[in-house]
């Protein structure tokens, strides 16, 4: 990646000094200019930086459905969100949600990656199998997963049917377990798509490490976590990101497979935005909303800082 | 370099205000657009409606043509998605894109759109002095909307009555011969109650009615009470007690077993296959079970929750409003001017099956379970307005609580608190008096 961009020279081919000059003011000529960002500048500033700062001042903001004037009302709107009971349990639940499905989808992602890597016959057969569920629409997931998830549902009978009645549960229903049953599912659905970045990583490390490892005595433990883990930092690094960030802003899978319920037992933020727009509390919904893009920086930005240091390039 | 980011600066800000001004101008171009009189004076109104009630007989489109050779006006229809009809239509009235007219229900006006801000008073119309009931379509005082129908649809136990007359029960006066009649029925196979309670609202019928017998009968202010905050929803012991009931229903085994995994959808069905008998719903589903099999017969009876309560009456639904910006409002008053006149207004209700609310227009036979409802409980006066009809506020966090008594283990006095402090958060935010 570090050299000048310029003309891929054949090996062993060394351009005179004079020559290289020339080529060297070319390229700075020809490089383009700033100008050219405006328009992607422009729209990305009027789609997502306007709108996140104007979501920033209704936030702080009594606005509402019913309401002529909107006033400001400095923290009440945050207040509120700490204080009530609902909005807590949101919280505490988008964050049960994050952690397990970015532990979930990278350990099983890598996992399943390594599996695919080696040789095996039906290795692109099994790729294309376990990266499908991805594909589908959520709402599929729900029509598919609500009646294997009922109290007498296919998944509580097959417990049934091999002796293990303590494992059968109201997945769905039970307000104790219903997130982790929401988190399960968002893992058995994305695992393939970060497999799929997990194995474009692993192609991406020479075999050659293994063959001078393997002189070398290392066993397979030794070769994963000296070898694998270290060059497949990048891919990790992305993954975390995405998961993170898809985790801390669910919606659709709690939409549709409980719509926050039963009571508000799986709502998330996402939900309660939702919610509050409802209740045409629009300033309420704005300051979770907020809250949530705060929250989403807080953690991802030192994080992606973090694990860009650990990076390591062959 | 800062020569640069000046002139950039300078390009952007330039660009953002060609491009502003370039939308007002589109803007202004169009409203013009949709207020001249192309083709030779046509105008075109707008009206807006969920999705979900496309088939309403208001936007039939040889209504919708005939009107439009009559008057030369062409009614442009507007179709929400149903999910998201009530934030589409907040929007619009926020940013002044009004539509001319707007069907909707009344009592969800009142909670969801601002009916006062909002919408036009009807007052004055010439149709108003034909009215034989204007409550159904008044809010404080004052006729905000428009239906043909006075038929406000009912709620209560929809029941087999081929079921009941096959094991010979009789209908439940008050919740013990409920009980009764529930362990007859399970004793036979037959699931007595069907609890879609997957759908939060379901679980609201047995308490809306029973609250509002309760009301009507010991304390006549009580929502009065309840709105001004002269009373909280625990202050009263008997609103437990129907709480209770409904989960008793449950409790003792009366129900399908899943109730927080079945929904509303799958309540046709069931009645079609006789796995069940009774059911707490409106009878809007008798007429959705008769369309698909006629020979089940349904009826409906009171919730049983008191010795003799009355009937539910849910407020009446899909009525047409004209917003206050509307651009066309003398267009609009024409339309329902035009859907008022005697003639249109009797082919509505007749091809409906309506209860008429014109006095000059003739109620059609009804179907057999509807005349019954109307010699049961309406003739004699036994019918009262459900909850709903007195809510201000957003009513799914108490849906959701009421779920809660099912999935949570909240008993009915947690469930009472726990609406409460939701309704007083929202009576404030509405900025109520007395909150």
């Amino acid at each position: 990646m570090n050299g000048t961009p310029g003309r891929i020279e054949p090996p062993g081919f060394i351009l005179p000094q004079a020559v290289m000059e020339r080529e060297k003011m070319k390229i700075s000529k020809s490089l383009y200019s700033y100008y050219l960002i405006l328009p992607a500048l422009f729209i990305y500033s009027l789609f997502f930086v306007l709108p996140a700062i104007v979501g920033l001042f209704y936030s702080f903001t009594d606005w509402r459905l019913d309401r002529e004037a909107i006033h400001f009302i400095g923290w009440d709107n945050f207040n509120r969100i700490f204080t009530d009971k609902t909005l807590v349990l949101a919280i505490k639940n988008t964050f049960i949600f994050a952690i397990v499905t970015v532990i979930g989808k990278n350990v099983l992602g890598i996992a399943l990656a390594i599996g695919l890597n080696m040789r095996l016959k039906s290795k692109n057969l099994l790729r294309a199998i376990f990266y499908s569920p991805s594909i589908l629409s959520v709402l599929v997931i729900s029509i598919v997963f609500t009646p294997l998830l009922r109290s007498e549902g296919t998944i509580n009978s097959l417990f049934e049917a091999v002796g293990l009645h303590s494992f059968s549960q109201a997945w769905l229903t039970n307000p104790s377990i219903v997130i982790w049953t929401i988190a399960a599912v968002s893992i058995w659905q994305h695992t393939g798509f970060q497999m799929a970045i997990y194995l474009a990583g692993l192609q991406s490390i020479s075999k050659e490490y293994y063959e001078a490892a393997t002189i070398d005595g290392a066993g397979a433990w030794m070769s994963f976590s000296k070898i694998t883990l270290p060059l497949l930092l990048p891919a990790i690094n992305i993954n975390l990101m995405l998961t993170l960030i898809g985790g801390l802003k669910v919606f659709s899978e709690v939409f549709v497979l409980t719509g926050g319920g039963p009571g508000n037992a799986s709502q998330v933020v996402g939900t309660i935005i939702l919610r509050a727009f409802g209740e045409g509390s629009w300033g309420l919904g704005t300051a979770v909303n907020t809250l949530l893009f705060v929250i989403v920086t807080i953690i991802s930005i030192p994080l992606l800082i973090f694990m860009r240091r650990k990076e390591v390039t062959e | 370099m800062n020569y640069k980011m000046k002139r950039m600066a300078i390009t952007m800000i330039a660009g953002l205000i060609s491009v502003s001004l370039s939308a007002c101008g589109s803007g202004n171009s169009k409203s013009e657009d949709s207020s001249s009189n192309d083709n030779g004076g046509k105008v075109t109104i707008e009206l807006a409606i969920s999705k979900s009630s496309q088939d309403s007989a208001f936007v039939a489109q040889d209504l919708l043509d005939e009107f439009e050779a009559k008057t030369n006006i062409h009614v442009n229809l507007q179709l929400l998605p149903a999910e998201q009809t009530a934030t589409v239509l907040q929007t619009k009235l926020a940013v002044n894109e009004t539509p001319d007219i707007i069907q909707y229900n009344l009592a969800s006006a009142t909670t969801d759109l601002n009916l006062e801000r909002n919408f036009e008073i009807l007052d004055n119309e010439p149709w108003v002095s034909r009215l034989l009931n204007k409550d159904v379509l008044s809010a404080s005082g004052h006729v905000y909307s428009f239906h043909v129908s006075q038929d406000t649809g009912m709620q209560g136990v929809v029941y087999n009555k081929d079921m009941f007359k096959e094991l010979g029960l009789s209908i439940p006066q008050n919740f013990e011969e409920f009980l009764a009649v529930c362990e007859k029925i399970k004793a036979s196979g037959i699931t007595p109650v069907f609890m879609p309670f997957k759908d939060n609202w379901a679980a609201n019928i047995w308490p809306a009615a029973a609250f509002a017998d309760y009301a009507a009968k010991n304390d006549p202010t009580l929502f009065d009470d309840l709105n001004a905050n002269r009373k909280k929803w625990t202050d009263i012991p008997e609103f437990a007690t129907f709480l209770q009931q409904q989960y008793d229903v449950y409790a003792k085994g009366y129900t399908n077993t899943d109730i927080l995994s079945d929904s509303y959808d799958m309540a046709v069905g069931k009645f079609l296959n006789k796995e069940v008998a009774m059911m707490f719903m409106g009878d809007w589903l008798i007429e959705n079970v008769a369309e698909k099999d006629p020979s089940i017969h349904l009826g409906l009876f009171a919730i049983p929750s008191s010795e003799g309560a009355s009937l539910g009456a849910s407020p009446l639904g899909g009525q047409l409003f004209i917003p206050k910006k509307a651009k066309h409002m003398t267009e609009a008053k024409q339309f329902l001017d035009f859907v008022a006149s005697k003639e249109v207004a009797q082919k509505i209700v007749d091809q409906q099956g309506y209860v008429s609310n014109f006095n000059d227009v003739t109620t059609p036979k009804l179907p057999d379970y509807k005349q019954e409802i109307v010699d049961q409980y309406i003739t004699p006066q036994k019918t009262v307005l459900t909850t709903d009809a007195y809510m201000l506020v957003d009513r799914s966090e108490l849906y959701r609580s009421l779920q809660d008594q099912f999935a949570g283990g909240k008993t009915p006095e947690e469930v009472l608190a726990d609406w409460n402090d939701k309704f007083n958060q929202l009576m404030k935010d509405k900025g109520i008096a007395g909150f």
